[in-house]
Formats: C-alpha cells, structure tokens, sequence
C-alpha cells in the first residue's frame, strides 16, 4: 500500500506459516501517522486481531516484526526493529528490540513490517529476497547454537549481506526466555524466541535492493550532520558510553546502593571491583563496536577460550555477578557467551537462578544451588536450554517456580518478566516503572527515571513526588523513540552534558531539586501536549522525523505519539486481564527496608501507583478509561 | 594516611586505581588526587572540577566534599556516569 510519507517502504506483508502462503496487509497513511513504526505499530496490528483469548503457544498468535520510518535513513543509532507478540512469560502482549542490521535489510527487501501467523508443519526457515518469499526445511539447522546457524545461512544464501534472526536451542525448546538473535545482538527479552520454537521457525533472512528514500535531502544530511557532531560531543553519548559501554554503570550503582545483590536483598555487592565496567575495559575489553549507523558503540568484544566475542552488558554483569555472588569476570564472560549462544536472556536467567538458589537456602527447593557456588553453571545453561533434569525446571521461569515451590516474595519478577539489575529500593521511581511496565520488569519499558534518581542526575531517589508523572513522560518518549526506529540511548544527550559532569554545580543542585515539583508542569504538557508546537534544540529527533518522512512533527506531537503507544499496549493487555493486582513488585521491595535503619528504603508503590493511574487517566483498576482512549484515537 | 580508590573514567584516563594520601578531609584530598593524576600521566586532561564532580564513598557510605577523614579510611571516588 503506497505511501505518501519518505523513511517508509510502504508495505507490510502477512506471512501464514501453517499455508506458507503471502499477503499484503493493509496499513494506510493514517495508520502511519497515528502508529509510526515499530512497537505501536505492531500493537495496533495485535490489537486489531486480539481478542483476549489467545495464547503464546498457539496459530493464532502473531509474531510483528517491524521497523521504524528512521531505520536505515542514516539516522544517528537508527538500525534498531522490533519483534512483538504475546510472551510465554507473562501471557501478555509484549515487545523485544532489537540492534543490528535486520531492520535495514528487511527495508531494502522493500517492507517496513512482517506479521507472522499460524505454524510451520515442519521445521523451517524462510528466506526473503525482494518479493520473494521461500520456505525451506530447518531440519538441519535444527538443534544448532546460534553462531552456527548464521554460518550455515550464510552458506545457504550465498553471501553474508542479509539479515538474519535465528533462535537456538533454548528457543527450540519452549524455554520462556529464549532470545530471538540477529548477528551479536538479541532481541532477549519476554520469550520471544521461544514462540518462534512453538511456529517450528528456526531462522528468517532477508534481503533486497529497494532504495530508502528520505523528504528532504539537503535538509537530512545538514541536520544529521549537526547531530552526530552533538551526540559525539556530549560526554556521555561521546566519552563514557563509547569507553566503557553500560558495563560502566556497575561501580556507579555500588556507590548509590543500586546494585542487585545476592537476589536482590542487598544493593551493594562487597566483590564488585572483580566484576565492574573497569575491569572489563581493563583487562578484557578488545575493542568496542556498534549498530549501523550508531557513533556510540556501546557494545563489547572480549575474549572467551580465544575466540572474540561479544563481552557483558550491565544487567548480565551485575545479576551474573553480585547477583548470585559470584567476583569471576571470567565466569561472566563466559556465561554471557554461552547463554547468547543457547538464545537465552540473561536477565531472566540470571534472575530464574538466583531464586532457585535462595529457594534452596530456605529449604523450599532441595535443588543443590548455592549462592557463590559456581561450578557446573555452564551445564546447568545447557540444561536449560534443552530442558534436561533441574533445567526443565528453570526453564519456566523465577514466577512459575515460586507458585510451585513458594517464595513469591523474593521472585524477583513482575507480571512473569524478571527484573533488571536495578535495585529499586534505592531509585523508588525505578520501582514504580518496573511495576507499571506493560511488558513486566522491565527498566526501559518502566521509563527508566533511575537516571534521574542516582546514575545521571541525583533528585531524591527515595521520595514518591514526583515521580509518577515523570515515569509517565519518561514512557512515553522512549515509546516514540522506539517507534520510529531509534536506540533510547540517543535520548541521553537530552540531558546537557554539564549536568552529568557537574553534579555538585549550582544548576545541576537546584535542577535535581525543581525536578520533584514538575509534577503538575509534566500534567498540564500530558493534557496539552500540542500546544507544544515547536522542536527542543538538545531534541533533534522530531525536526528528524519532519525532514527525513515529511511527516509534521513537534515535540508536543511526539510525546502525544508516544502516549498513544504506552496506551494501546495496555488497551490490549487489559482484554488477556491486565489490572491493578499485576502492577506489583515482590514484597521484598516493598516492605523490607534495605537499610534497616532506614524504614524509607522501600518502595511506596502503592501511592506512586495512584498518582500514576491519574496522570495516565486510567481508572483505579489500571485500565485506560473511555475519555483517554478517545483523546488517544485509541478507539473512535 | 588513606586509601582512595578510583573508579569510572577518571580511572580509565589517568590509570589511577587505587593511591595512598594524607587528608583530613575530602576537600583536602581532591588537589592531592590531581597532582597524582598528573604524575601519572602527565597529558592527563583531568581537572580539578572533574574530580570535584566525583561521587564519593568513605568506608562504603555516601560521603561529601565536607567529610572529615581520618587515618586508615577508605575512599572511592567515582566520575559520574549512567546508561543502561
């Protein structure tokens, strides 16, 4: 379906596994302005199709893979897609993002999104070429590690500039936090692989010659200019990320009391030297690398049994390491590559593993697992990843296991989905993210305000003002960021650079102070967000979309773009019967102090939820009511 | 004397891990802790309101430039940083 808009391919194609058979599915300009790209759009295209009744392991559930309008228009960090679809781990819609080079190719095969239904009656693996579209047998890739798989695809292809997804063999074996894997990156979390394993779908290629055309040329090379030139000047975008990559973030979060320790019952970690972002650069960082078209190339290559791989991020270094008290580096690194190997997140896992081991301490769980104790681990992820003995166990996840073994306080997951290596008790807005997380927990989708509480800025991490509205603002810019196909990591330079480097400045003090009073300024912008008709000078993502799509576009708009997108994700999640009860976190965090001399070292979730609720115009029970919707065009 | 320790890119551009200094206080350190620098790399370009934008810790808790210190405490000092 032609598109009056550049950046997009115009079409988005519906491929039916179990007739293997090819469709073009309507997607008009409207659907284009309303839903942009990546993860909105494709809960446009579940929410159209959903009716509450399905399930991951079914026909009925589709899997969205889908670009943003920016993806592949030389946009500074624009190679990211999204893949969507309902996870096995919370049972909900969800979306897993992705780096690399995928999203770019599948624009040049000429789509800016693929929905998949039904079920392969065989093992397969579909190849793209332009037009088109051939299934073949995965028999023999079936059972290979993902690096093996590309190799083979490579072979079978002819040649290696394609895109690629592969899941491995924890995919292949229904493990609820299998990966789905694109080069050295992963789209890792909420299971998504694992729902490829349920269609019988090993891999997916694609590649083409289309051209991606942007609005205005002149106008997209000046402004692209402009902003790499800023995004390389800005000290954390252009010095600290590219030096140290997130694994920087390690001795940052011991110093603030936000590093998940020994399950989650401590924010300190008294080995972190061994396992922080210096070691690594130190003493294993090869070199670092990025996505196309990305100057910040925040990614790692180190060193395993002699072969360069990529090296930890900080959610893997920290719940790999404090996380089940382990000071190894080597153990991490080698974890890391293993579990990416297997197609496995290593969040989830980590976090499965740290609950079997305090399960065991307590006696709930006679699983052999001790805190500390390292050996055998490396088994342990092949035996999840193939579901042998204790592993089919772990494969189901810290939720699952806690209903069956109990321990529901110190699983350390909302709504199924594992959470990050931030401890919330220390960054309380954090907390109120990963509880309201339409994906479960999950720190980017949760809006992500520990940068404001400790890690960039430093407003009082332990107070609720505030930070209802702002975890909402937060959501919603990072939806439209992803959306149009970007990494959040370019909304870092949002923040001046002299506020990161100065945190003892006068404006930096007194910006930490204004920003837990903005509540009722960040409700008025919510209520009038087109208002704000003009574009942010440190913002350069809307005048971007304007010159590179000839879409309008403000700032006002964008945020306006975003809510919509936080909303129809939730609009859909409420029919699978999303409500207030799942907006939780365990009791740990909730009702044990981390400091026991310090009884505000919880978080207050339940007041920051209800202030959350009435900022986003939801009802007491969660749900988005009718007025918002409308407001929203979510429903006519 | 007291161990200051250091940590994120004021580490990774001076090479500085870990020196001993007399102090009193941290106020009292931070010019200490620039002349080590530079004589640790002379082409250091790390100032004294970098090092003044440190976080700090004295013997595992939060400190501030005021914090007085005494013989045999440990300090870390981190340059500030976030991404995730």
């Amino acid at each position: 379906m032609a598109t009056a808009y550049s950046g997009y391919m115009g079409k988005v194609m519906l491929i039916d596994l179990s007739t293997q058979s090819v469709s073009e599915y309507p997607w008009t300009d409207k659907d284009r302005e309303l839903f942009i790209g990546g993860k909105t759009m494709a809960a446009k295209i579940l929410c159209d199709h959903f009716t509450g009744k399905e399930t991951a392991y079914s026909e009925e559930n589709l899997i969205v893979i889908s670009t943003g309008p920016l993806t592949g228009t030389g946009a500074p960090s624009s190679s990211r897609f999204n893949l969507s679809t309902l996870s096995p781990q919370t049972g909900l819609i969800t979306s897993s993002n992705c780096g690399g080079s995928f999203g770019y190719h599948l624009k040049r095969a000429g789509y800016d999104a693929l929905i998949i239904r039904g079920r392969c009656a065989e093992r397969s693996w579909l190849e793209i070429k332009n037009d088109k579209f051939v299934f073949h047998s995965a028999e023999e890739l079936w059972g290979t590690k993902v690096t093996e798989c590309q190799e083979r695809l490579e072979e079978r292809v002819g040649h290696k500039r394609f895109g690629r997804l592969v899941i491995g063999p924890a995919g292949e074996n229904l493990v609820r936090y299998s990966a789905v894997v694109s080069e050295e990156r992963a789209a890792g979390r909420t299971g998504v692989g694992a729902v490829f394993g349920w269609k019988q779908l090993k891999a997916i290629t694609v590649s083409g010659n289309h051209e991606i055309t942007v609005h205005d040329p002149e106008k997209v090379k000046a402004h692209c200019k402009k902003w790499y030139a800023y995004l390389r000047s800005h000290p954390l975008t252009g010095n600290q990320m590219p030096r140290m990559g997130t694994a920087g973030l390690v001795s940052s979060m011991q110093m603030r009391g936000l590093l998940s320790t020994r399950n989650y019952s401590a924010g300190q970690y008294e080995d972190f030297e061994m396992v922080n972002g210096e070691t690594l650069a130190e003493e294993h960082n090869i070199v670092n690398k990025g996505c196309l078209s990305c100057p910040i190339k925040c990614a790692r290559t180190v060193s395993v049994s002699g072969k360069a791989v990529k090296g930890p991020e900080l959610e893997t270094l920290g719940l790999l390491g404090g996380g089940i008290v382990n000071n190894s580096m080597e153990n991490i690194l080698r974890w890391n590559y293993e579990l990416d190997e297997l197609g496995m997140d290593t969040i989830s896992a980590a976090n499965t593993l740290a609950y079997a081991m305090e399960a065991n301490e307590k006696g709930l769980w006679d699983n052999g697992l001790e805190f500390g104790s390292c050996d055998g681990i490396s088994q342990l992820w092949d035996d999840i990843a193939h579901r042998r003995g204790i592993g089919d166990e772990l494969a189901e996840g810290s939720k699952r296991l806690s209903e069956k073994y109990g321990g529901k306080d110190f699983a350390m997951q909302t709504k199924g989905l594992e959470l990050a290596a931030y401890e919330p008790r220390r960054a309380v807005g954090m907390g109120l993210g990963y509880a309201v997380s339409n994906r479960g927990g999950c720190h980017l989708n949760g809006g992500y305000l520990v940068i404001l509480e400790g890690l960039g800025l430093n407003v009082d991490s332990q107070t609720p003002k505030a930070k209802a509205d702002l975890t909402m603002m937060f959501q919603n810019l990072m939806e439209m960021i992803s959306d149009s196909g970007q990494c959040l990591f370019t909304s870092y330079a949002f923040f001046p650079g002299f506020l990161m480097t100065r945190p003892n400045g006068f404006i930096t003090t007194a910006a930490n102070k204004i920003f837990t009073h903005l509540g009722w300024a960040i409700r008025i912008i919510n209520k009038f967000p087109t208002a704000l008709a003009l574009h942010l000078p440190v913002f350069h993502h809307t005048k971007r979309i304007k010159y590179a799509l000839g879409m309008p576009m403000t700032f006002g708009k964008y945020i306006r773009n975003g809510e919509r997108g936080y909303n129809l994700e939730r609009y859909v999640n409420r029919r699978f019967g999303v409500s207030a009860k799942d907006d939780s976190l365990p009791k740990r965090l909730t009702q044990v102090p981390q400091d026991p001399n310090n009884p505000k070292t919880v978080v207050p979730l339940e007041t920051m939820k209800k202030t959350y609720y009435a900022a986003r115009g939801w009802d007491k029970d969660g749900a988005p009511t009718e007025k918002t919707l409308r407001k929203l065009r979510i429903i006519q | 004397m007291v161990k200051v320790k250091l940590f994120g890119l004021f580490r990774l551009d001076t090479g500085l891990k870990e020196v001993q200094l007399e102090a009193g206080s941290v106020k009292e350190l931070y010019p200490l802790l620039l002349d080590a620098a530079r004589k640790a790399k002379p082409a250091t370009t790390v100032t004294a309101a970098d090092i003044d934008g440190c976080i700090v810790m004295i013997n595992g808790k939060q400190g501030k430039k005021s914090s007085k210190l005494k013989d045999g405490d440990e300090v870390m000092l981190m340059s500030p940083v976030c991404g995730g």
